[in-house]
């Protein structure tokens, strides 16, 4: 028995001595390091994985143009990533040990919200620039941080425009119908939705959520058409609002306006529900469809699009990927005007930065959340994402099915 | 010196080292030690019913994210934070108590179907309760506005605290009539009803103290993170990792569950810092050896047979 147990004790212990010889030393100098933490693993992954396509897309740019220039010196470009398992204090932990071990010069924050206010505290602490792809909740950034930037507007902005572009497209629009994914974001998004949209004197004659992972939505619909909505409003992802479109074929579900965040504008849901798709309203933080310019490693939002879909396997890049290279960016342009890679003046230069991109018009406001961006409302117009929103960027107006 | 003494020199040696951490160590150190304290307390709280009973309960996800949840939905509505942890451990001993009058009546496979679908029933209606809970958006607390270093220490200590009380508590049961009782229970259950013991009753208080413990750590949880979501704090890995903690340590042992965490803990951090994508393979891998080779636990490793057989080699 005892020579089981020393074996045993023996193939441990060689176990962990080789995962101990795999902390490899890091090259040496003139090397921009960022720390990652993503949730690779656990309930959070699709979207951990979409981040870090983001960051690797604009690192592998970055780098092959000849890295950040910083006054003199040419920095590679190096990314640390690690997985905190979709939970919350592992992600606090993953950051504590990129700044005191691995020595980052900056931070891209961990997905959504709350993660990254748990974050925050420690990035603040150190003194750590950190920008944040995913979080768009006010309340991360009004702790009063210095060195938090984040890179979408409040949710607010993504439903506020649509409410006031159908008050003023199509006064006879009144009874709306509200059915939502009851997840982080998409619930966060229909509650703002319920808010203004009562606000603005719409009425809500029905408000339904279903579960993550839903296939069948049938009594849902039901009820929705029971309700006789004038208009219907989803959130979910884009295979929640393939099914719903197509169940809401099958079911008779009549409207004048459909509205379905996220996925209207992606290939997948249009290729997937085929006419189904036209005239359904979407709205996010970004959209190829936007056009915007800029002169970054990417030069365009189409620029983007291409480099995007070439690494990932022809994959539409949506407005999450978008937001995680922008972070990319946003650093390159800040550690560029700094001439250094201090991290005081990066951050000083981060929140003075007044760029056009291909994610947009890129200014933080004072609490570091930007405040440039205008998230565009989109239309599926003859089976293409058409901007109907804001008028600066409008391709089209806004149709509604006819009564 | 007899092997319950050193033992206790042991323990009171490794007290002293933790409690020494805020002044020797950075935050990282601190984090990591709250942490392996919470997993402790879970797998201590686990024991009572899974070591010493002998019932397969996999109910500690539960009760972790009802204690989280209680004390967090009260706190938020700025109930200080040690009533709302009272609060937390009050209503996970509540629940788990009325569990207990059901399910004990439940053994083997049916218990352990039973308790394992507990977790997913509350994350479900928590989820649904959007207006306490902020359903699958979250919920935020206040954090009360100290430096990262003094709230760090705060919680390090807080859970120090909960996590001494449970073996003080294991060591009470062990060497109560209850622990008596639920050794008998664990063997025997019907010839332990015969002999006399309210076997129900025993059992129902092993249930009731493994939840309520669990419901304290979820509450401290809740407020040392600041935010909490269902799936994070209902993840079944609560359930799983305090179980796993306890084979690892010494099952049915005062000591067994707590090292257990500590050794699963180092485990997972020094293969976790070191593989990106393969660390969940790797870590299993290991247990897997580990359980293998040692079936009653790390503790029953007999290190003084291993110098002894050293020194008479050479």
């Amino acid at each position: 028995m005892f020579d089981i147990k020393a074996a045993g004790a023996a193939v441990a212990s060689a176990i962990l001595i080789a995962c101990s010889m795999g902390q490899a030393a890091h090259a040496a100098d003139k090397v921009y390091r960022i720390g990652a933490p993503l949730p690779l693993t656990g309930g959070l992954s699709p979207e951990g994985l979409r981040m870090k396509s983001g960051y690797d897309l604009w690192a592998e740019k970055q780098n092959a143009a000849g890295g950040i220039k910083a006054g003199n010196d040419s920095y590679k470009v190096e990314i640390i990533y690690s997985d905190y398992q979709s939970n919350t204090p592992r992600a606090v932990q993953s950051a504590e040990l990129m700044i005191t071990e691995n020595k980052v010069d900056a931070l891209f924050a961990p997905f959504g919200s709350g993660a990254t206010k748990a974050v925050s505290a420690v990035s603040e602490k150190y003194g750590v620039p950190m920008i944040a792809a995913q979080a768009a909740s006010a309340q991360v950034y009004d702790q009063g941080f210095k060195y938090l930037f984040g890179m979408y507007t409040p949710n607010d902005t993504v439903v506020k425009p649509l409410v006031d572009l159908v008050l003023k497209s199509d006064p006879s629009i009144k009874r709306v119908a509200v059915l939502s994914r009851n997840d982080l974001f998409p619930l966060a998004i229909a509650e703002e939705f319920l808010k203004y949209a009562k606000a603005k004197g719409f009425e809500i004659v029905s408000d339904q959520k279903y579960p993550i992972g839903t296939v069948d939505f049938s009594s849902a619909l039901t009820q929705i058409r029971a309700s006789k909505p004038d208009w219907i409003y989803t959130t979910g992802y884009t295979n929640d609002n393939i099914l719903i479109r197509k169940q809401m074929q099958e079911q008779g579900v009549k409207t004048r306006l459909i509205a379905m965040l996220i996925g209207p504008t992606t290939p997948e849901f249009i290729a997937n529900t085929g006419k189904l798709a036209e005239n359904v309203v979407t709205a996010s933080w970004w959209d190829v469809a936007a056009k915007f310019k800029g002169d970054d490693v990417f030069g365009s939002a189409e620029g983007f699009e291409k480099a995007f879909r070439a690494q990932n396997d022809n994959r539409y890049p949506d407005y999450s990927v978008a937001s995680a290279a922008a972070c990319g960016v946003v650093l390159a342009l800040a550690v560029n005007k700094a001439g250094t890679v201090e991290k005081p003046k990066v951050r000083d230069q981060i929140a003075a930065l007044d760029a056009h991109t291909f994610y947009g018009h890129i200014k933080f406001g004072p609490t570091g959340q930007i405040e440039s961006l205008k998230p565009p409302t989109m239309q599926i117009q003859n089976g293409q994402p058409t901007v109907v929103d804001p008028v600066e960027i409008k391709q089209a107006d806004i149709r509604f099915e006819p009564k | 010196m007899t092997k319950a003494q050193t033992q206790f020199l042991l323990l009171i040696v490794g007290a002293a080292v933790l409690l020494l951490l805020p002044v020797m160590s950075g935050n990282y150190t601190l984090r990591l030690a709250t942490i392996m304290m919470m997993y402790a307390t879970l797998a201590m709280a686990w024991n009572f019913i899974g070591g010493f009973t002998g019932y397969p309960s996999f109910g500690i996800a539960a009760f972790f994210g009802l204690g989280a949840y209680a004390g967090a939905v009260v706190q938020a509505r700025g109930v200080p934070v040690v009533l709302a942890w009272a609060f937390a451990i009050v209503i996970g001993s509540l629940f788990a108590y009325a569990l207990g009058l059901i399910l004990l009546r439940l053994r083997g496979h049916a218990f352990a179907i039973a308790t394992l679908v507990i977790a997913e029933v509350l994350r479900e209606l928590t989820n649904g309760m959007t207006d306490l809970t902020g359903g699958g958006m979250g919920l935020n607390l206040p954090f009360f506005g100290w430096g990262p270093d003094a709230l760090g220490r705060f919680f390090f200590y807080a859970m120090f605290a909960l996590a001494a009380i449970t073996l003080a508590t294991t060591y009470i049961v062990a060497h109560s009539r209850l622990g008596f009782g639920l050794n008998c229970i664990k063997q025997n259950e019907d010839a332990a009803d015969i002999v006399g013991i309210n076997t129900t009753r025993y059992k129902i208080i092993a249930f009731t103290l493994s939840g309520g413990f669990a419901a304290a750590a979820g509450g401290l949880y809740a407020s040392w993170t600041g935010y909490i979501e269902p799936s994070d704090v209902y993840d079944i890995l609560f359930s799983i990792k305090p179980i796993l903690m306890v084979l690892l340590g010494g099952m049915g042992t005062i000591f067994g569950p707590a090292l257990g965490a500590v050794v699963f803990l180092v485990l997972d951090e020094i293969v976790w810092r070191n593989f990106l994508q393969l660390h969940t393979g790797i870590l299993g891998l290991l247990i897997v050896i580990l359980i293998l080779f040692l079936p009653a636990g790390v503790l029953s490793f007999d290190w003084r047979a291993l110098l002894k057989k050293k020194v008479s080699a050479t």
